[in-house]
């Protein structure tokens, strides 16, 4: 039997089949489907498997080794950065043997689409000895997990998974067997056997499967060799052998340059390490045909590419609406950005990584480094501040799942020195960006039951936080008032001040209301909502100079009737 | 179950939250479903957030998701700007599909798509989703209106048992609603 799915749910019905007992993860684009799929596929099998959602990697990384060292079967799940959260266990593993068995899947983002980095899983890897897989679609991600999950308890040696975005979230028919009874179909060697000794091909991952295309389209499927990897570390020595039969070889990998570092051979080896390709970025349909016929070229083996730009500089010419990601119509956070910039323009506004990252087109967040940094960063801008005697107001934001993730050390650490800095916490009750997760604070497990919520204020005050002020963030004149008394307050008081923005998240509550929303009426074009509000539902009518607002997209929740001078002029002379 | 031959290249444009991904995977449902090989692939970082969202896929002989410049038999634009944005995708002699109000596009787009014998229509499917109360199922009057082109496997039939198979309840009766009117749209414009 068949069934539609996306790679990440492949993977979990590998893990599922092959008896996997315990799953932990952190959500992060692209790896977050994969701990729900393990979720529905143990209900529908009647597998007793334990899943969770961790507060941040590292847990994740731990409880699931931790059951692997004591003979469970085991798994963990995040993006490529995550990798980075687990690094200090990941490091350690390497003098253990586990009895159980024990698999790490960290979802790679070239590109990247939805990260601050496309850093590599597979460098890792190699740099600390771990065997690790480059499947190259959902079908392939499948097998391999369930042969990994396997395969590591029998050499009693953790391994990774590294699927990347192309392959996590692509969609085909993927056949379903009973647990137990995959069959299981690894391909790798030499795919495609050409004619020419010229020019051939080695890739992994989703590389391979668009190579594969590109030299069907270009009719040279038949002369081009192709050798596929899909065990990245250990390489296999064959890799070596191919590339030394031949007089070129063009290395297609995504990201970094793993496979090509290891044949060390820049006399005939063609990639991202020699320059040939870009040194980033996705390898694209584009890119690779780009790569195979420039190569074909140059050794003499005829190729039709007859690509036409037109369109393309055509498209860059006309004026299309730009349409970057935006916080949702009515988001509670764009509410609590306005009011943050409205109190104090000129304060420095370190952010966090989440929907609010989205604050940085509102101008109130302007410094973003990684997860729990807008704590730390908020700590050492103070430290220099003060030292220079300047007092501008620091503004840091993060999310309630960021929170309990990484800020806790951070924010306690604050307190201990007293440093002087607002702390807003934009507390939406969910894991909004990566797919409504449920936080600690909602004492909602993986599986959807109840469990202990933990609640922010009381975690901070543990902290020592003595500050704290819940807002309703669609009150917006009264949360620009609660930041400047904060700011008023640390001049005398202890530091930090903590503000806890709170209301829905609107993708979870699906809610609409009832506010009367006349700006059309009232608008004079001078274009201030759309500037410092962007909700989208706020559409600008070139033609009539005036805001139209998109009734289908509105929630009707009002807040952008603070932004309007003329409408607050007319609510003031009332 | 890969058919020698047959192979056909979509592009899924729109922005984030507006069912895009849904009708990717009907487009390969209805395929799968008649033992036809298909494949896709979904870019939905900030898929939520409004962002642009485009879905590639690939029908018959192929074994990646990825459609390159050039390469698309149809584009579908779920919205006018992401129509706009994606169609360098077009193939000579493609087929483009457009959600909007207006009688015209571009005329720079228009001219140079009728240059390379693309087949363009424009279809005001917001406003068909909209007369059955559903806002956000426009993305259903663009697939009727592809069904109507009778385009093996994506055909009205394939595609009907598809979203059968996909929906439940209210939804189901909603979508299908609109996914007929936009098929049937697609039948008087075609005569
Ligand atoms: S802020 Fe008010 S007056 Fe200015 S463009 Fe927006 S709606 Fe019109
Ligand atoms: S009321 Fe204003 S701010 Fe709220 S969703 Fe509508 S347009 Fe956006």
């Amino acid at each position: 039997m068949n069934e539609l799915m996306i790679g990440n749910y492949a993977i979990a019905r590998g893990f599922v089949e092959a008896g996997l007992e315990i799953a932990a993860a952190y959500p992060g684009t692209p790896s977050s489907e994969i701990l729900p799929g393990i979720v529905e596929f143990s209900k529908r099998e009647n597998a007793e498997i334990h899943c969770e959602w961790s507060v941040n990697e590292r847990v994740a990384y731990e409880v699931a080794y931790g059951a692997a060292l004591y003979g469970k079967k085991a798994a963990c799940m995040m993006k490529q950065v995550g990798l980075n959260v687990a690094f200090p266990a990941f490091y350690n593993f390497k003098h253990h043997e586990i009895k159980g068995s024990f698999v790490i899947v960290s979802c790679d983002d070239p590109g990247p689409q939805s990260s601050q980095t496309e850093q590599d899983t597979r460098m890792l890897c190699t740099f600390m000895d771990v065997t690790c897989f480059d499947p190259s679609s959902p079908k392939e991600a499948a097998d391999v997990a369930y042969f990994a999950l396997r395969l590591s308890f029998e050499t009693k040696r953790p391994i990774v998974i590294r699927p990347t975005h192309r392959v996590s979230h692509s969609r085909e028919a993927v056949p379903l067997y009973r647990p137990g009874k995959r069959r299981v179909r690894l391909k790798e060697g030499l795919i495609s056997k050409g004619k020419t000794a010229k020019l051939g091909i080695v890739a992994s991952g989703m590389s391979f499967s668009v190579a594969i295309d590109v030299l069907t389209e270009l009719n040279l499927i038949r002369m081009i060799p192709v050798y596929k990897v899909l065990r990245v570390h250990p390489l296999d020595t064959k890799v070596k052998e191919f590339a030394q039969s031949l007089q070129k070889v063009l290395i297609l990998e995504e990201t970094d340059a793993v496979i090509e570092a290891k044949l060390n051979d820049s006399k005939r080896v063609y990639g991202r390490l020699n320059g040939f390709l870009s040194g980033a970025g996705e390898l694209t349909y584009d890119v690779i045909k780009e790569a195979i016929t420039s190569l074909c070229r140059d050794s003499g083996i005829e190729v039709q590419n007859e690509i036409d730009y037109a369109l393309e500089d055509l498209s860059k010419t006309i004026n299309i609406v730009p349409r970057p990601p935006k916080l949702c119509s009515g988001c509670p956070h764009r509410a609590c950005f306005y009011a943050m910039r409205e109190a104090f323009p000129e304060a420095i506004f370190p952010g966090d990584i989440g929907c609010y990252t989205l604050g940085i087109p509102l101008g109130a967040v302007d410094t973003v480094v990684d997860m729990g940094g807008s704590v730390s960063l908020a700590s050492g801008f103070y430290n220099v501040f003060s030292k220079e005697n300047r007092n501008i107001p620091i503004l840091a934001s993060l999310g309630d799942s960021t929170f309990f993730h990484a800020c806790l050390p951070a924010i306690y650490d604050a307190r201990k020195k007293n440093k002087k800095f607002i702390l807003v916490i934009l507390d939406n009750g969910t894991t909004a960006m990566t797919g409504m997760q449920p936080t600690p604070q909602t004492g909602i497990t993986a599986k959807g039951e109840k469990s202990r919520s933990i609640s922010i204020e009381a975690t901070l005050r543990a902290l020592g936080i003595e500050n704290i002020r819940i807002v309703d963030p669609y009150d917006i004149p009264f949360v620009i008032n609660t930041i400047k008394e904060a700011h008023h307050h640390l001049q005398k008081g202890e530091g930090p001040f903590a503000i806890i923005s709170r209301r829905e998240c609107l993708l979870l509550s699906k809610r609409r209301f009832e506010v009367k929303i006349d700006l059309e009426e009232v608008c004079t074009g001078c274009k201030r909502c759309i500037r410092y509000f962007d909700c989208p539902s706020l559409e600008f009518d070139e033609k009539e100079k005036k805001v139209k607002i998109n009734r289908d997209l509105c929630v009707q929740c009002g807040n952008c009737l603070y932004v309007c001078p003329a409408k607050r002029k007319r609510l003031d002379s009332l | 179950m890969r058919s020698k031959g047959l192979s056909i290249e979509i592009i899924c444009a729109g922005i984030g939250g507006r069912g895009v991904l849904l009708a990717s995977t009907l487009l390969i449902d209805s395929a799968v479903r008649k033992n036809v090989y298909a494949i896709g692939s979904d870019e939905y970082g900030m898929s939520q957030r409004g962002g642009s969202v485009i879905s590639q896929v690939k029908i018959g002989n192929v074994k990646s998701p990825i459609v390159g410049k050039g390469r698309a038999d149809i584009l579908l634009g779920f919205e006018e700007s992401e129509f706009l944005r994606n169609v360098s995708y077009l193939k000579k002699k493609g087929i483009g599909i457009v959600n909007t109000n207006k009688s015209e596009i571009d005329r720079k787009v228009t001219d140079a798509l009728k240059e390379r014998s693309v087949r363009l229509y424009l279809l005001d499917a917001d406003e068909i989703a909209r007369r059955e109360g559903l806002f956000l199922a426009s993305n259903m009057a663009v697939l009727g209106f592809l069904s109507s082109l009778g385009i093996e496997p994506l055909t009205y039939e394939n595609l009907k048992e598809a979203i059968i198979y996909r929906l439940q309840g209210k939804m189901l009766e909603g979508n299908l609603k609109v996914f007929e009117n936009g098929y049937r749209k697609g039948l008087e414009i075609l005569k």
